[in-house]
């Protein structure tokens, strides 16, 4: 294999490559990305057998084949070359990557220990407008649990509707639900989990470009076509917990806040707060809201915040985190807190928000 | 250690319930517990003696000691002054060993072979304590004096409130004589019934029983009943800084494959740790799992959980943790479990951030479905 390629085009890909390939990678030729040659362009793939991408950038191909390289290093490789062409080169010696005056011979692995990965069929594809879904994305991740025996929850329940798309995360204790109405091209409805991983990729590819994103369900894989570059992931088998039972119809208590500064109010008072459960309470009454904290340790801090609100007083407490985590990913200026009572769950939502309906529902504190 | 030692068990009254009546003279001579409320599916966490007598106890949901008593008085816990007033009692202890072993806030095992005040006498000892607590705090205490752990902390159970109960080592086989076999923590309601059907009512029938009898009914804990039946128990008091977890790991001879032979493995590992937390009257939040391959990279995997000490649920847990790693694909050479954070009761304080309730129905009658 041989072939020249512009450092940006290269970089550009291997950038995408860095966060599928794993770090504590157990098994030698998943930290590989698989190079193919062929025409006027260099197709690449790198996989943890979780999530796999596939991209490609133009080349000059000066005799086709392919190869794997180690995806770190060749990152860290091509980024600190100049802006200049990048040669590739696999003779009997080994893997040259060469660039202006600089070369170096590269580490290979054989070509035939990569994975083999499913290929979407090209049927029965639904196109999901790009940036709706990256909305849903950034609105959702975060409430994935990292780390959770029960499996369904490291991810995120993905669910096509004909008219509607939505996306649902949590970690039990706070949910995040986004929905969009639009019209998917399905006939029926399909709801899979999606890995916590493939969102956080997902996410990553829809950052800029433009173009609906076409998605392809698989028997054991689905398929996010993005641009020129596709993402496959492995399903979550099992089964999501019934969402919609924890989010409350009855709350009729209702508080709009300014965003700005409920954020600013939560983020100031959060740093006197008991440091393990990050406890701030909302002590409301007509007319404000006094946002505080205390902690045996450091003391308390407290905010007033003014708020239209006329009905009887009542103290709710939650965690900051789950709390800046929501405002973090609005945009609206304003957003509406509605209760029940003091310990029943709290659901908070952007006011005025376009093109999609955002829910998120948080468990309050028992303090 | 050479010759006899002398353990006290303490054992604060209704400790949480005491030091809310001690603090509001309104609440004296009332029933009283101190938990979450009956609507959000709490629990008792203490009950005055008051609340007792209409049958109220530790642990009951708060819903049925309404029922039970429905001029209960419920006040919610305050962690942070039972902390404190805990911290006062612990020094008291510690001003007289340092082998003091703490099961909760209000509960200790002491050491006093040797102690700093000279004592030769536990029961000294265990009297002077009730003393100093009382003075320093205005509580009451009971305590159990006996050779060892196990029968200490039966003593202070013997009577109660304010109570002092010694069995000196001449005393054992007459106490022993008299327990029935569910004064034994670890022995609960359903061991109890299965012992019974098999015509052991007292512990000291347990001595008489048939091992392979025994270990069907109540598992890996047969021959460590058959030592308490004897009233035999070696286990020193560990001061609280030393038991953060425990653990087994095991190399195989041979690189493991088969995924049920794994699942065997880490099942055994499992069920020593919970044996380990029942003979140290102690609950894990969380399990850990660690395995080796072939090529000796090393990984761990860990879940965190209500605390428990059931033998299944931390197998459960292993297993599950197991079944994440690359366990079926890779060669393993070295499999291990672990418990960890530990805690000594299970109604220590209410988890401060709930879930939410995805396994009730709905709040407003049954659940929506898409």
């Amino acid at each position: 294999m041989e072939l020249v390629v512009r450092k940006n085009d290269l970089l550009r890909e291997l950038q995408l490559f860095q966060g599928i390939v794993e770090r504590k990678n157990t098994i030698p030729i998943l930290a590989n990305v698989l190079i193919e040659a062929n025409g006027n362009e260099v197709r690449m793939l790198a996989t943890d057998l979780e999530v796999a991408l596939r991209s490609k950038c133009q080349a000059s191909v000066a005799k086709s084949g392919s190869l794997t390289l180690p995806a770190k290093k060749l990152y860290e490789i091509i980024k600190a070359l100049p802006e200049t062409d990048v040669r590739i080169e696999e003779d009997k010696n080994g893997v040259k990557v060469a660039a202006d005056r600089f070369d170096s011979r590269m580490q290979t692995l054989p070509r035939e220990d990569f994975p083999t990965l499913p290929d979407a069929t090209g049927k029965s594809r639904a196109a999901l407008p790009r940036n709706a879904l990256k909305e849903m994305v950034a609105k959702t991740q975060f409430a994935i649990t990292g780390e959770d025996t029960r499996y369904f929850l490291n991810g995120a329940k993905f669910v096509l509707k004909p008219d509607s798309i939505t996306l649902v995360a949590t970690d039990g204790h706070r949910l995040a639900l986004v929905e969009v109405a639009h019209k998917v091209g399905v006939t029926e409805e399909l709801g899979v989990i999606l890995p916590k991983k493939t969102l956080l990729e997902l996410g990553k590819l829809l950052m800029d470009g433009d173009g609906d994103v076409m998605f392809e369900s698989g028997e054991n894989h689905l398929f996010f076509e993005v641009g020129d570059r596709m993402l496959i992931s492995r399903m979550i088998d099992g089964q999501f917990p019934a969402y919609e039972r924890v989010i409350p119809k009855g709350n009729d208590k209702h508080i709009d806040f300014e965003r700005e500064r409920l954020t600013n109010a939560v983020k100031r008072v959060a740093l006197l707060s008991n440091e393990r459960s990050r406890a701030v309470k909302f002590d409301i009454a007509k007319g404000k809201v006094d946002v505080t904290s205390s902690s045996s340790e450091f003391g308390e801090a407290r905010e007033e915040i003014p708020v239209d609100f006329t009905g009887a007083p009542l103290t709710i407490s939650f965690n900051a985190q789950y709390v800046l985590d929501f405002l973090n990913v609005v945009e609206t200026d304003t957003v509406q807190l509605s209760l029940k009572d003091e310990v029943s769950q709290a659901v908070m939502k952007p006011v005025g928000a376009q093109g999609y309906d955002y829910t998120y529902v948080i468990m309050p504190m028992r303090i | 250690m050479n010759g006899l030692r002398r353990i006290v068990h303490i054992d604060m009254d209704a400790f949480y319930a005491s030091v809310e009546q001690r603090d509001r003279p309104d609440l004296r001579g009332q029933p009283v517990v101190v938990g979450g409320s009956p609507e959000q599916r709490g629990v008792v966490a203490a009950a005055s003696y008051e609340a007792r007598t209409f049958g109220v106890h530790s642990a009951m949901p708060m819903s049925r000691a309404v029922r039970l008593c429905p001029s209960l008085i419920i006040v919610r816990p305050d962690f942070q002054k039972y902390r404190a007033v805990s911290q006062q009692i612990f020094e008291i202890f510690r001003s007289v060993t340092p082998l003091v072993e703490g099961l909760s806030l209000d509960e200790a095992y002491l050491d006093v072979t040797e102690n700093a005040w000279g004592a030769t006498l536990g029961t000294d000892v265990a009297r002077r304590l009730k003393a100093e607590i009382r003075a320093a705090t205005s509580l009451t205490a009971s305590a159990g004096v006996a050779p060892n752990k196990f029968l200490a902390k039966i003593a202070s159970g013997w009577q109660k409130p304010d109570g002092l109960t010694v069995i000196p080592p001449e005393k054992v086989e007459s106490f022993l004589q008299r327990l029935p076999v569910d004064a034994l923590w670890g022995v609960g309601p359903v061991t109890t019934r299965k012992l019974r059907a098999r015509g052991i009512e007292r512990l000291v029938d347990v001595r008489a029983a048939d091992l392979g009898v025994l270990r069907e009914t109540v598992g890996s804990l047969a021959d460590w009943l058959q030592q308490l039946a004897r009233g035999e128990d070696d286990r020193p008091v560990v001061p609280d800084h030393d038991a953060k977890s425990s653990g087994s790991e095991n190399t195989f001879a041979r690189d493991l494959t088969d995924i049920h032979e794994m699942r065997n493995e880490v099942s055994e590992m499992a069920r020593d740790a919970a044996r380990w937390l029942v003979r140290h009257e102690r609950y894990a939040r969380t399990v850990t799992i660690k395995v080796r391959y072939y090529d000796f990279t090393t990984i761990t995997r860990s879940h965190s959980d209500e605390p428990t000490r059931d033998e299944d649920a931390i197998v459960a847990r292993a297993i599950a943790l197991l079944d994440r790693t690359d366990a079926n694909t890779r060669a393993v050479r070295l499999l291990g479990v672990s418990v960890h954070n530990l805690v000594t009761e299970l109604i220590e304080l209410p988890e401060p951030q709930p879930k939410l309730p995805f396994d009730e129905a709905g709040p407003k009658g049954p659940a929506l479905h898409l």
